[in-house]
């Protein structure tokens, strides 16, 4: 009964966080004055503008989730599948501009092409125009999104590879080579894996305005940010920010509809460290110097771009004198915003993975939902339904901040936990609750220490994603609460460049320092749950 | 003329002996049911002869040809020529009935209009030709089992290698799935190596008992043809 009661409380907690803003968004933008309207939405639909940023941002996410799922899903079979040398390494590379602010990468290649840049330094200015127009429109957008969203086809690819039954893929070895396992059997049965990637890139590149914001691009999402920022539109900004939820929400239902239930044979987990590989032979030389160059575009040229960039103790000491502030505010919140989200992220794994109340699935989809939204979408919400006289001490503390982690990232969080408590066998809770425990006590003593990989990963996903965020914490931050990533990102419009670089490695540094430490610390990442 | 030969085969797993110096050999259209306790090693002996795994030490052949010696595999599983039916039978749960018989003969490149003819014997053969258009999981067990065996067959094998294909259906379903193998066996004329752990079901199938204990070969022992005459 304590189960239930204590799940039925994080269920309401998860609505309060995350629904009921964008209910009171919804609601506001059609009751005017205590009158049903649509007037808000008559300006968004009708204003020909609006449709052509409406299909840009479609066109975008569309090139954007094609090249993604194309590149990405043969990298991941590289990485997940086959013998090629230093997969773990090049798979954590791949990730790493995933874990940064978009808009630093956008930074970084502009520093490299554009026409101020590094090549225009050696190479003259005139010589960059072509580079320059490349970058700044819709391939750059497109191809700075690529290097972002591409781990997301890749690791769900690796991940989906892992849960395929070794016996399936063998049966089709007595009869039929690697390549025809491939297409006839393995790649159709991760299907759902890498059209649910093909989703979230799409939703992701959909909801992103920071890069085509510094690209000069313009999509949907800049409207509504642009609509509450800089006119202070309130209805506008919430009639533009609607119909990129409709878009989000139906994609998710079709997903719903037609991809959950197809999820075929599960893999024994006692069998993950015996999958059948496929062995590289005489083309593992080229494949790997293709992989290296793939990382090194991808990844090391923009980290040492903005390393040059920034060269000289000047500019870092200009950037920690200009933004110290923001930096130790950002690592707070983060460091507040992971800890909540570990601890309602283990819970709702706890419910989605023990399926412990009816609507397990309601909660698992509502999570994903608000991870799919765009974050300029949740920042009105939030702003919709705390902005009030009676709500200050959250509408004007960084509660608000913290409140948007919640309700965006609790899907990541809550992803690694339902992850990690598939590993832990139930006879495990059920030993300890013949033994007469309760279940707060078997939650804290049993399952929790047996998840603790699972809560440490969760912890650094929603430290990381904290940190990193921009589009959210740009909207609700309260005056004198900016954060680093905001700071960056108002500074982009009349920082020096090297100044703009510093910041940008500051910040990688500290996205990724925390997650470099656990990870070499022995045992902590490393040792297995106790079968 | 021997179907399979393995010589001296030996397996590690983790630094532990799992095969130990195995030797063994299978004529053409034999029997042999490997008889031993989980852990035995006698899994590991049918993904061996099927080229999943090398062999650590030792070599096996397979119609007098060399497949793999001393860790390296030489002939991969596809070129090997066996069927193979799996514990969990391992459907492809994406494809229909026609669809998993069909992959091996897509896959040898057979043409499209012996490939329909072929797919309607074997399926008349395990009376499942009303079944073609389902998926896996529209079947029951026994049903299951007919595919998998239809699957494996329909490429004609040398050898059929079965993995405990029995052991989780009901007993009754078990002996008559038993005398169905028998018969498609004795029909189609393979080699059959059969793993399982019970001594009854060994005993009605086999025409020679391997038992095994600890990776080591314990005993061989000739079954009693009109044992065999049942069937």
């Amino acid at each position: 009964m304590a189960r239930r009661i204590f799940l039925a409380f994080i269920i309401i907690l998860l609505l309060a966080i995350g629904m009921l803003p964008v209910l009171s968004m919804l609601i506001k933008s059609i009751i005017v004055d205590g009158h049903f309207t649509l007037v808000s939405y008559k300006g968004v639909l009708t204003s020909r503008h609006q449709w052509t940023l409406m299909g840009h941002s479609i066109a975008l996410s569309f090139l954007v989730t094609a090249l993604t799922v194309a590149v990405g899903l043969p990298v991941g079979i590289l990485l997940g599948k086959t013998d090629l040398p230093f997969r773990k390494f090049f798979t954590v590379l791949f990730v790493v501009p995933l874990l940064i602010p978009p808009y630093i990468i956008a930074v970084s290649w502009s520093d490299l092409l554009g026409r101020e840049g590094l090549l225009a330094h050696l190479f003259g200015a005139s010589a960059i125009k072509a580079t320059a127009r490349f970058l700044f429109g819709l391939p750059g957008c497109t191809a700075v999104l690529f290097s972002i969203f591409l781990p997301i086809p890749m690791l769900l690819t690796i991940i989906f590879l892992r849960t395929i039954n070794p016996r399936l893929e063998e049966a089709g070895r007595l009869v039929s080579g690697w390549h025809g396992v491939m297409k006839g059997i393995t790649i159709p049965l991760i299907l759902p894996g890498v059209l649910l990637s093909a989703m979230l890139v799409f939703l992701l590149s959909f909801g992103e305005f920071s890069v085509p914001n510094f690209l000069r691009y313009d999509v949907f999402p800049v409207e509504s940010f642009t609509q509450f920022s800089a006119f202070y539109n309130f209805k506008a900004a919430t009639a533009a920010a609607v119909p990129l939820a409709v878009v989000t929400l139906i994609l998710l239902l079709v997903e719903a509809a037609f991809l959950r239930e197809r999820t075929y044979q599960l893999c024994p987990s006692s069998e993950v460290e015996h999958l059948p590989q496929i062995e590289l032979g005489a083309h593992r030389k080229w494949l790997l110097a293709l992989i290296a160059i793939m990382a090194f575009v991808i990844v090391i040229v923009p980290i040492v771009v903005l390393v040059i960039q920034s060269a000289g103790i000047d500019a870092y000491a200009e950037a920690l004198n200009r933004a110290g502030g923001n930096l130790m505010r950002s690592l707070m919140y983060a460091v507040i915003g992971a800890t909540l989200l570990t601890f309602l992220g283990f819970f709702t794994g706890y419910l989605i993975q023990t399926k412990a109340l009816r609507y397990w699935r309601s909660i698992d989809s509502l999570t994903i939902f608000l991870f799919a939204l765009p974050s300029t979408v949740i920042g009105i919400g939030l702003i919709s339904l705390w902005n009030t006289p009676w709500t200050n001490f959250i509408y004007g503390t960084p509660i608000i901040i913290v409140l948007g982690y919640l309700a965006k990232y609790t899907a990541l969080t809550s992803r690694v936990s339902v992850t990690q408590l598939a590993q832990i066998p139930p006879s495990m809770e059920e030993a300890a609750q013949v033994a007469g425990a309760r279940w707060f006590r078997r939650a804290a003593f049993i399952v929790a220490p047996l998840a603790r990989r699972g809560l440490l990963a969760g912890w650094l996903v929603g430290y990381i994603f904290s940190l990193r965020d921009t589009g959210i914490t740009m909207l609700v931050y309260p005056a004198g609460h900016e954060t680093l990533p905001v700071r960056i990102f108002t500074l982009m419009a009349n920082g020096s460049p090297q100044l703009i670089a510093a910041l940008c490695m500051v910040m990688i540094t500290a996205t990724l320092l925390p997650a470099g430490i656990l990870w070499m610390i022995p045992g902590i990442m490393t040792r297995k749950v106790t079968r | 003329m021997k179907t399979v030969n393995m010589d001296s085969v030996s397996k590690h797993y983790n630094g532990e002996k799992v095969l130990d110096n195995i030797s063994l050999e299978i004529d053409e259209s034999q029997r042999i049911v490997i008889l031993g306790p989980s852990g035995c090693g006698k899994t590991t002996i049918l993904r061996l002869i099927a080229g999943f795994i090398a062999p650590d030490t030792g070599s096996i052949s397979i119609g007098g040809e060399l497949v793999s010696k001393h860790g390296r595999i030489i002939k991969p599983p596809e070129q090997r020529n066996l069927g193979m039916v799996f514990q969990n039978l391992a459907l492809w749960p994406h494809l229909s009935v026609k669809g998993n018989i069909e992959f091996g003969l897509k896959a040898k490149g057979i043409r499209k209009s012996e490939r329909k003819v072929r797919i309607e014997k074997i399926l008349n053969l395990v009376d499942m030709a009303d079944y073609a258009d389902r998926k896996p999981a529209e079947l029951s067990g026994g049903q299951q089992q007919r595919i998998a065996l239809a699957r494996a067959l329909v490429l004609e094998p040398n050898v059929l290698l079965m993995d405990e294909p029995l052991s989780s259906l009901d007993l009754d379903l078990n002996i008559r799935l038993r005398k169905e193998i028998l018969r498609l066996q004795k029909k189609l004329e393979f080699s059959l190596l059969y793993v399982t752990h019970d001594q009854d079901e060994a005993f009605d199938i086999a025409t020679r008992v391997v038992s095994m204990k600890h990776g080591r070969i314990e005993d061989v022992s000739t079954v009693a043809s009109s044992r065999n005459q049942k069937a």
